[in-house]
């Protein structure tokens, strides 16, 4: 396991950290666990009940959605410096995708004590990282409007179907 | 890139993650809109959901067909080129297949035809599309049994290699300058059949002698026949390449060069060939059979390496076994009647203008067998009924030549 002095020197290169001073870093590195993983081992399963979020320190891992049988449909991947899991962190609701190592990874858990108690301590250090989840959050909102666009194309294509002149 | 000029719309491509039945693990698999389009077996609705009607114009004198869907009463005007798609649409030939079937057939092709008679049949309520494999529905359909289930993850696995590539058209293009071409030359064909020739002479010389040479094999024939098969498995490499030299000889493009296994079964080498349809029927042919040759080349040199070889050495059990089995890919490429679909069964269907013979002789035969069609025979139904029995004959014989080869060399 990586020291807390290792882990503020990369929360220092976390674009959701970007405008967190340093000595809130420290605290929030010391509230950090890390997990981790073997490729191919699953994190945590669409449907799953959680209420922390996961930063990816080293490896990279998927992000899917269960379509039919065995096969999900892969939304996005991961790599360091990355986060996700932050919906249920906010609104406790079931884990809406399933999470999978692609290859070995480290991550970096932050559960809601650790967000209340930088809450606490530094307001405005909060207020940057919530300033830098939205940001975060417009672009992958952009990103899942392009992919279901990409999806209705390949539907269209693979299917032959000719919508223009129905 | 000129000022002005589009480059075309990228095929739009889906990432699946498919997880293994038991344990952990996956595999991310991108499938392209392209891919799952040729691969599509467009189904047209059963017998009795549809009349066709053929009508002549008095005007151009051009054959068109009525076609009404009769459970929603919509029609649709289809041409000749038209129907004949349709009749290809079994839902189990693959819009490659049918694609393949129309060059043969018209030796012409329009890349629109095929979807604007897809979405003109889809408008109609006339088709659906099946997109799987037929031995892979057949082990779905028995996944509860155990031996259906480790077939099907077998094949599933086999499947999944395949080492490929679509830029290969430079690398042909240079072996073709640097010396490739001389393969097409008069010299090239002469040389090949004095060497036949004095293949066939040593493979005589050998015979009276077979048994002392395949002794050479000594306690482990079936060892050493699979190590002959494995070294067979390269010269398939070696016949697909003459394959993408004879496209390039021609002008035309090799679209892809690869490694997989057919079927999940099969290791076999690969060559996109597809562009030389668009070719004269002289260099369909000269394709096709340039391959099979490579095949008559290895086979005499083996046997003339097995009749310098000392009498009853290993060198020469395995020479002459290879000489055999490459004389053998020989005869089942370029023999047509073997009910496998090779370079010579291309030859033929293209000479007699009949790009689903396979398929229409099993099918008639079938009919046949169950007493439903009658035995005056047409031309057509002649040549069916002969392609089925010279097939069925000519597999038999290849099966008993082979046992009766394994039985000696034990």
């Amino acid at each position: 396991m990586g020291s807390s002095a290792d882990t503020q020197v990369f929360l220092r290169s976390v674009r959701l950290f970007r405008n967190v001073e340093g000595p809130e870093l420290g605290i929030l590195a010391d509230s950090l666990r890390e997990r981790a993983l073997k490729r191919g081992q699953v994190l945590l399963r669409e449907g799953d009940a959680g209420d922390e979020m996961f930063l990816v320190r080293s490896g990279s891992l998927v992000i899917s959605k269960a379509v039919t049988g065995r096969v999900e449909q892969v939304l996005a991947r991961v790599g360091p410096g990355d986060f996700f899991g932050e919906m249920a962190l906010f609104d406790r609701s079931p884990r809406s995708a399933t999470i999978s190592a692609d290859n070995d990874a480290v991550l970096l858990v932050l559960d809601r004590a650790a967000l209340a108690k930088l809450t606490e301590v530094s307001p405005r250090a909060a207020a940057a990282f919530f300033e830098s989840l939205v940001l975060i959050f417009i672009e992958r909102l952009r990103a899942s409007g392009d992919l279901v666009a990409e999806v209705t194309r390949w539907g269209l294509e693979a299917t032959g179907l000719d919508v223009e002149s129905r | 890139m000129s000022e002005g000029s589009t480059a075309p719309p990228r095929r739009a491509r889906l990432e699946l993650l498919v997880r293994p039945e038991e344990g952990d693990g996956f595999e991310v698999r991108q499938i392209g809109s392209g891919v799952a389009f040729i691969q599509s077996r467009p189904a047209r609705v059963s017998a009795g959901s549809f009349e066709l009607a053929e009508v002549a114009s008095k005007v151009d004198r051009q054959r068109s067909f009525i076609l009404k869907n009769t459970a929603t009463d919509r029609f649709l005007l289809l041409s000749e080129h038209e129907k004949f798609l349709w009749e290809q649409m079994n839902g189990r030939t693959s819009l490659q297949d049918i694609a393949t079937a129309y060059v043969l057939r018209y030796g012409e092709f329009d890349f629109e035809i095929i979807p604007n008679l897809i979405r003109k049949l889809q408008r109609a309520q006339l088709l659906t599309m099946t997109p799987t494999s037929r031995l892979r529905q057949a082990l779905a359909r028995n996944r509860r049994q155990p031996v259906a289930k480790m077939a099907e993850s077998a094949l599933f696995a086999l499947e999944r290699i395949n080492i490929s590539s679509r830029n290969v058209q430079p690398v042909f293009r240079g072996i073709y300058r640097w010396g490739g071409f001389l393969i097409f030359t008069r010299g090239a064909a002469l040389a090949c059949v004095l060497l036949a020739i004095v293949g066939v002479a040593a493979g005589v010389r050998l015979w009276p002698d077979a048994e002392r040479v395949v002794s050479g094999f000594g306690k482990s024939p079936l060892m050493a026949v699979i190590s002959v098969k494995l070294l067979f498995l390269l010269t398939v490499g070696a016949h697909q390449l003459v394959h993408g030299l004879a496209l390039i000889h021609y002008g035309r493009r090799v679209r892809e060069f690869g490694f997989t296994f057919l079927h999940g079964f099969v290791p076999t080498f690969y060559v996109d060939v597809t562009d030389i349809f668009m070719g004269s029927r002289r260099a369909r042919v000269v394709t096709a059979v340039s391959g099979a040759l490579v095949h008559l080349v290895f086979g005499s040199v083996w046997l003339l390496i097995a009749l310098r070889a000392p009498m009853g050495s290993f060198l020469q059990a395995f020479a002459a076994a290879s000489g055999i089995i490459q004389w053998q890919a020989f005869v089942v490429a370029l023999y047509p009647f073997c009910f496998i679909e090779m370079d010579g069964y291309h030859v033929l269907v293209d000479v007699l203008g009949l790009p689903t013979l396979k398929h229409d002789a099993i099918a008639y035969a079938g009919s046949l067998l169950r007493g439903r069609a009658s035995l005056r025979f047409t031309r057509q139904e002649a040549l069916f009924a002969g392609y089925v029995l010279v097939s069925t004959v000519s597999v038999l014989a290849f099966i008993t030549f082979n046992v009766w080869l394994v039985v000696h060399a034990s």
